[in-house]
């Protein structure tokens, strides 16, 4: 719809300054502490966010909730609506879904759908691409890696090591298998053995295994598991090599090594014998290895051989034939085009043999596990903890890296001696693109270690914040239900909620809000809003405010400044004072008139520099009596917040683009100059979590279950 | 093909330099390759046009060998083509298991629960005194629910969520694990083959929508599992989540599948059941949907994980219907016997001196764990003996207490079940599969489990032999001195490991007899001596008698072939006929290994296509399912039919819609 428009490109300075501004101002989850209309400074012009926290009394001018409840937005990325597939799917899938026939483009969208919680993220989390004007959200944003690193040492990997040496960190970087700490390289304090003092050759062997892992926040170390290490660094390397017990065990590459120097002595046969008494009890990397190289031999004699072996003159016929399927090979090899739709054109049956010794990979079953069993059992009498504590946990399990070492039986692990230290996963430093225009959306430094990023184009500097208080006006609000607890919204009695939006950007934005007359979902509450459509002042810088605030109105407005104080008291009072002193023809006269019986419809509470404050009202649902209703079980975890969701529509007009001229940075000079303009619009849906509806324990539970 | 359209230019510049080597025709096959490239432009060009016609002729000319061709190792390293990275993804209820095709072991796990499916940048598991109320969300039968992907009755499922899920899943896998841009990959998905279509395409869907793979291949977990083990048929005993399922693999290809609803998700359930009645909750069993749940899922699962052991085999004999009382026959009766009667009494301790470690030694006191359980209203622990603790997986498994005959199609024992598949199937298979029994899925991790369903299944075999009809009035039949003699053959032909166990079972055993599998993975076939005369009249007798170990072996023409092409290895005959159990290395390392061996798979879709047609494009014609089938068994790299727009595609086992 707005494809090829631009907003002015901002001067890097610009934009620096107010991404600081957001990230630390700008926190939608703490409503006691910041509340727009505060009465410290008269002459601060951008009251949401330059306000320090300040002392808060019960008489200050909103209910601050007493309990964790707090008010939060989320957004919901247009982004799930275009799933190409979603019209499609319900025919598939056809009968019995009774679901299926509800799903249109129309419904209003549900907060406490099951699918919501998918498509639903905080403002922060959210990106925005200039060039589509659209919100980009993590699941439709193209990534691109800038560069792996460990988060325990820091040190960069190069790529080609995530290839070949995998996902985790090859150094000495690793967590507790117990507690998922970090480990640290401590030196095994050994009292010393007065003989290998006395014999100098026995020195070297006492210094061996001298080193261990140690977790410093629930004091596990390696010796549990029986591992020591011989050197201090690259503990990676000497754990591959180590089981659980301290036996050494070849790593791939050794016996990859050592087979190829049987291969070599044993005139190439790949079924040697004296390879197998190496290992009969394959671990799992070995047995893959030998699989994989079984197939692959088996794979290349069955061609190899049919050709050499098989009568000539079908060989000979065949040399025509070979020609063709050789190119194609190379074709392929060098196109890319891999096997999975590989085109060549017959299938000859090549044929192969099963494996048949461990050698080819073929590893028998033990079944017998009889000994794991004993342990458990056993493990009372024999070391006098309790069998239960033996065992890993499942999340200790879950947590764990395939520890390839271990045949696939003995990889069963359960007991908490044969966990193995975590080394650490590498994390990854991305930049963002928009997948349909390509743009870069964010992009972070290089460098592992500096947080800093070259371009980073976050939604909160486009789109208007919006943060949420309950309104309380002595007299006008009713007193809250005596036994509910503090943060609770009262059933069936009518609350009100001051939505604060904060307009980033320099245009002023239209906002026009729609939400459904009950909120979806099993408890229907009633809402209202009260002014749907209002608008917002542009980000205007804050000495140019000033200087207008000096020039047009203050002398003007402060009579009513004093009338309205005196009137309201100390509720509200500075907050539509500003309101009034800065458009005084508008909508900050007509919440004048109202001010005595509250929010009026179709007025805007209160209005800032940049900001707008409208008033929501719900009458929210009886939780206990609806579930009791419906017979439909209890209430569900989250089911007992109120969540309203709206549909909010901005539209604002930017400078036009000048695209076809110059698509980089001068957006901004230009549209200065010839001072086109374009209507831009943007439309989501957002969820409101304006409170709990019934109080919440300290510990997680929900009280007042019927 | 239109992913790699730059390649395209090298191998222009390469193609024309090649044939300038003219070289002796021996050589490496690379170097053949090149030689006649020029040629074989117009070969391709024609090849698209008449296919038919060449594979007609290519059929004629070869005469009585089958056309070879030469193919080049797959081994030679491309660096080109080491660019691709294949992801290979395998699908589980509880679990998604991602990483590169060649890998042995995926990349990364994901599981599913309940901190998945929360919205980002909902931290409240991190809050110190937060506490799941897992008590409302297990309403209504959904106890456990959110710690699956899916389930297979689709019924009321919201299958957009399912591909949330899978989605969710996938991009924690990409980023936490693999550490890959979202450059589009080709993926590879593991499945089950039971998967319903809608599960099926939600979860295509998604992968689709969101990482715009080219193609997506679908292999089948069984046949995967098979690979990954080494061999070519097996019996792949999947000891599930939502069900165990029974699939016996013959050359690659499913042939027969038998499931029951005993899987880990009862295993869990029946260890809520029983820790509940352990805190003295009265469960009404009959009930099931309204059942009250007193402890988390969570917890109870972390329990049957970390405690919940299998009871060995004792061959009691109470339920079943009774065999011989005194050995039947000298040589191959007596063996089985010897070894029941060992572990009959359990409590003589004198009898049991041959097989010690068989068993948990007999309890004079009870040796027991004190479990603590959080999740109940009030924190509580349990001091819980481990006999006590088998009971969860008896009950789930095997319930031995009832009789055989007592169970629905549905919940069949899971020992009954392997013996109803194998029992089921064509002589020929069956002798290969039960040589190759492969456990996998996540209760392999019972301890001692996959020992107990061995013996139980062998324990059958020995007493029924591959005969459908069992009961009394065969007893009498079997009592009949004329057949008591094949009988005893029988039973000696499939012998199984744990015979070599006791010693005195070995010395009675005749000598034909292989006792033990790792023995006789390297030896000669099995088949005793008089076997074909034997076999021979037990099929005359009675029209249903197939005898398994003992009959003559079929030619089998790739055998025969493999006997011809790979002489040296045509000593080892395969070992059939006798139950053994391998390891495998897991759905997900099958996948990965066809993979990395090129091997196309039946199902290859297209995104173009899918995003045509979803499923509904996929054919239905058997014709075009079996001939892709057959092209993938020829285990042949290069013999993808043309891919363009037209091209039939298929969900191969999974069917159409």
């Amino acid at each position: 719809m707005f494809g090829n428009n631009r907003l002015p490109a901002f001067h890097p300075g610009l934009t620096q300054s107010r991404i600081r501004d957001t990230t630390t101002g700008n926190r939608l989850w703490f409503p006691g502490v910041r509340s727009p209309p505060s009465e410290s400074s008269p002459s601060d012009s951008d009251p949401p966010n330059d306000q320090l926290p300040l002392p808060i009394t019960p008489e200050d001018l909103y209910d601050t909730p007493m309990a964790p409840f707090n008010p939060y937005t989320y957004i919901r990325c247009p982004c799930s609506e275009l799933n190409p597939y979603a019209k499609r799917t319900p025919d598939v899938t056809a009968q019995g879904l009774s679901r299926a026939a509800q799903d249109d483009d129309d419904h209003t969208f549900d907060p406490r759908a099951a699918r919501s919680n998918y498509s639903l993220y905080p403002l922060e989390y959210l990106s925005f691409c200039e060039d589509c004007h659209q919100i980009r959200c993590p699941r439709c944003v193209a990534e691109e890696i800038v560069c792996y690193y460990c988060p325990n040492c820091l040190f960069e990997v190069p790529s080609s090591n995530i290839r070949s040496e995998g996902n985790r960190c090859t150094r000495s970087c690793f967590q507790c298998p117990i507690c998922i700490g970090p480990l640290a390289v401590n030196h095994v304090e050994t009292p010393p053995d007065p003989n290998q003092l006395l014999s100098p050759d026995h020195a070297a062997s006492s210094h061996s295994g001298s080193y261990l892992l140690s977790c410093s926040y629930c004091n596990w170390s390696s010796t549990e598991i029986g591992i020591k290490f011989d050197k201090p660094n690259s503990i990676h390397m000497q754990l591959a090599k180590l089981r659980n017990g301290g036996e050494t065990r070849l790593t791939a590459k050794e016996r990859k090594e050592r087979r190829k120097e049987q291969g070599g002595g044993g005139g190439g046969s790949n079924n040697g014998q004296g390879e197998e008494d190496l290992d009969t009890l394959l671990d799992m990397e070995t047995q893959f290895a030998n699989l994989k190289s079984f197939y692959q031999n088996q794979l290349s004699d069955a061609n190899g051989t049919g050709k050499a072996g098989g009568d000539a003159s079908a060989a000979l016929g065949n040399l025509g034939f070979d020609a063709p399927a050789s190119l194609s090979r190379i074709m392929s090899l060098y196109t890319g085009s891999s096997s999975l739709h590989d085109k060549k054109s017959k299938s000859r049956p090549g044929t192969m043999r099963e494996a048949l010794a461990p050698s080819e990979g073929l590893q028998l079953a033990s079944l017998d596990e009889t000994s794991a069993i004993t342990a458990l059992q056993d493990f009372e009498s024999t070391t006098g903890l309790d069998a239960y504590s033996s065992t890993a946990s499942t999340t200790q399990l879950q947590s764990q890296t395939p520890y390839l070492g271990a045949s696939p039986l003995h990889g069963l692990t359960r007991f908490t001696s044969s966990l193995r230290p975590i080394p650490y996963l590498l994390r990854t430093k991305r930049s963002k693109r928009c997948p349909q225009c390509r743009h870069i959306i964010s992009k972070p430094e290089s460098k592992v270690t500096t947080t800093r990023f070259r371009i980073r184009l976050i939604a909160g500097n486009y789109i208007p914040t919006i943060t949420i208080k309950q309104l309380i006006i002595p007299g006008l609000t009713p007193p809250p239900m005596p036994n509910l607890p503090p943060d609770t919204i009262a059933p069936l009695q009518p609350a009100q909620f001051v939505l604060t939006f904060k307009n980033p950007i320099f245009e002023s934005v239209r906002v026009t809000l729609a939400t459904p007359a009950t909120t979806p979902g099993r408890f229907p509450s009633k809402v209202t809003i009260l002014c749907p459509q209002f608008e917002i002042d542009s980000n205007t810088d804050v000495w140019e405010e000033a200087l207008k605030d000096n020039n047009t109105s203050s002398a003007s407005t402060s009579t009513s400044q004093q009338n309205l104080s005196s009137s309201t008291g100390p509720e509200g009072g500075p907050g539509r004072k500003r309101a009034g002193t800065l458009r005084p023809g508008t909508a900050g006269g007509a919440s004048l008139a109202g001010e005595e019986l509250g929010p009026e419809v179709g007025k805007v509470w209160e209005k800032g520099r940049n900001w707008t404050s409208i008033v929501i009202e719900v009458i929210p649902a009886s939780l206990v009596q609806t579930a009791k209703r419906d017979g439909k079980g209890p209430i569900k975890e989250d089911e007992d917040v109120l969540e309203i969701p709206m549909f909010v529509r901005i539209e604002w007009e930017a400078e036009a683009p000048e695209d076809e001229i110059m698509p980089g940075l001068s957006g901004a000079k230009g549209g200065n100059k010839d001072g086109g303009k374009e209507k831009r619009e943007l439309a989501y849906w957002c969820v409101l979590g304006l409170g709990g509806l019934r109080g919440r324990c300290k510990r997680g539970f929900v009280c007042g279950r019927s | 093909m239109s992913a790699s359209l730059p390649h395209r230019s090298v191998a222009n510049i390469r193609a024309p330099t090649a044939p300038s080597s003219r070289s002796g025709g021996g050589g490496g096959s690379s170097h053949r390759e090149r030689e006649s490239s020029s040629h074989r432009d117009r070969d391709r060009d024609r090849d698209r046009g008449e296919r038919g016609d060449r594979d007609r002729g290519d059929r004629d000319h070869s005469g009585t060998s089958t056309p070879t061709r030469p193919i080049p190792t797959f081994n030679t390293p491309s660096s080109l083509r080491a660019e691709e990275e294949l992801i290979v993804i395998d699908f589980g209820t509880r679990k998604v298991q991602v990483g590169f095709a060649g890998d042995s072991a995926p990349r990364g796990v994901v599981w599913f629960g309940p901190e998945q499916q929360r919205r980002i940048g909902d931290f409240r598991d991190w809050q110190t005194d937060y506490q799941q109320d897992w008590r409302s969300k297990a309403a209504g039968g959904n106890w456990g629910r959110e710690y699956e992907l899916w389930r297979p009755d689709v019924r009321g499922l919201e299958l957009g969520q399912v591909g949330d899920k899978v989605e969710k899943a996938v991009r924690e896998a990409y980023t936490k694990y693999m550490l890959v841009d979202s450059r589009p990959r080709r993926m590879v998905c593991v499945v089950p083959t039971g998967l319903p279509i809608p599960l099926l395409s939600a979860a295509l869907d998604s992968l689709f929508h969101r990482f715009q793979p080219p193609t997506v291949s679908l292999l089948s977990s069984p046949v995967a599992v098979t690979v990954a083990a080494g061999v070519r048929s097996a019996l792949v005993v999947d000891l599930g989540w939502n069900e165990t399922i029974v699939t016996s693999v013959y050359e690659y290809r499913e042939v027969a599948t038998r499931r029951t609803v005993r899987g880990g998700k009862k295993l869990t359930e029946e260890t809520h059941r029983f820790l509940a009645k352990e805190l003295g909750h009265v469960q009404q069993d009959n009930k099931d949907d309204r059942q009250e749940y007193v402890l988390s899922f969570e917890e109870c699962h972390d329990i049957a994980n970390r405690l919940v052991w299998c009871k060995p085999f004792k061959a009691d004999k109470t339920p079943k219907s009774s065999s011989p009382p005194q050995p039947a026959s000298p040589e191959g009766e007596g063996l089985a016997t010897v070894e029941e009667s060992d572990e009959d009494e359990p409590t003589t301790t004198t009898t049991t001196t041959a097989a010690v470690g068989e068993k948990p030694l007999p309890p004079p006191p009870p040796k027991t764990t004190t479990i603590p359980l959080r999740s109940g209203r009030s924190p509580a622990s349990l001091e819980l003996t481990f006999d006590q603790l088998s009971q969860p997986c008896e009950n789930t498994f095997f319930d031995s207490q009832y009789s055989l005959s007592s169970f629905d199609d549905h919940e069949t024992p899971v020992h009954l079940l392997v013996y109803r598949t194998l029992l089921q199937l064509p002589l020929d298979v069956r002798a290969l599969c039960m040589s190759r029994i492969i456990f996998t899925g996540g209760c392999t991790t019972v301890l001692g489990l996959r020992k107990r369903i061995f013996d139980e299944v062998s324990h059958i075999v020995q007493e029924r032999g591959w005969d459908p009809v069992y009961g009394k009035a065969k007893e009498q039949l079997r009592m009949n001195s004329k057949l008591k003699k094949r009988n005893g053959r029988l039973t000696t032909g499939i012998t199984n490991n744990n015979t070599s166990n006791s010693p005195e079972a070995g010395g009675v055993s005749p000598p034909t007899t292989t006792t033990s599998g790792t023995s006789a993975s390297g030896e000669g076939p099995p088949t005793p001596a008089p076997a074909p005369s034997g076999g021979g009249q037990g099929q005359e007798e009675d029209g249903i008698w197939h005898d398994a170990a003992n009959s003559l072996p079929e030619i089998d023409p790739i055998e025969a072939q493999l006997a011809r092409t790979n002489p040296s290895s045509s000593s080892r005959k395969p070992l059939h006929g006798q139950l053994r159990a391998i390891e495998s290395l897991g759905p997900w390392a099958g996948g990965s290994l066809i993979t990395h061996l090129k091997v196309p798979s039946v199902s290859t879709i297209d995104k173009d296509q899918w995003t045509q047609h979803g499923v509904t494009g996929a054919t239905v014609r058997q014709a075009d399912v079996e001939a892709k089938t057959q092209q993938r068994l020829s285990w042949n790299a290069m013999n993808r039919g043309g891919r363009e727009g037209k091209e039939p595609w298929t969900l191969g086992v999974w069917g159409a819609a």
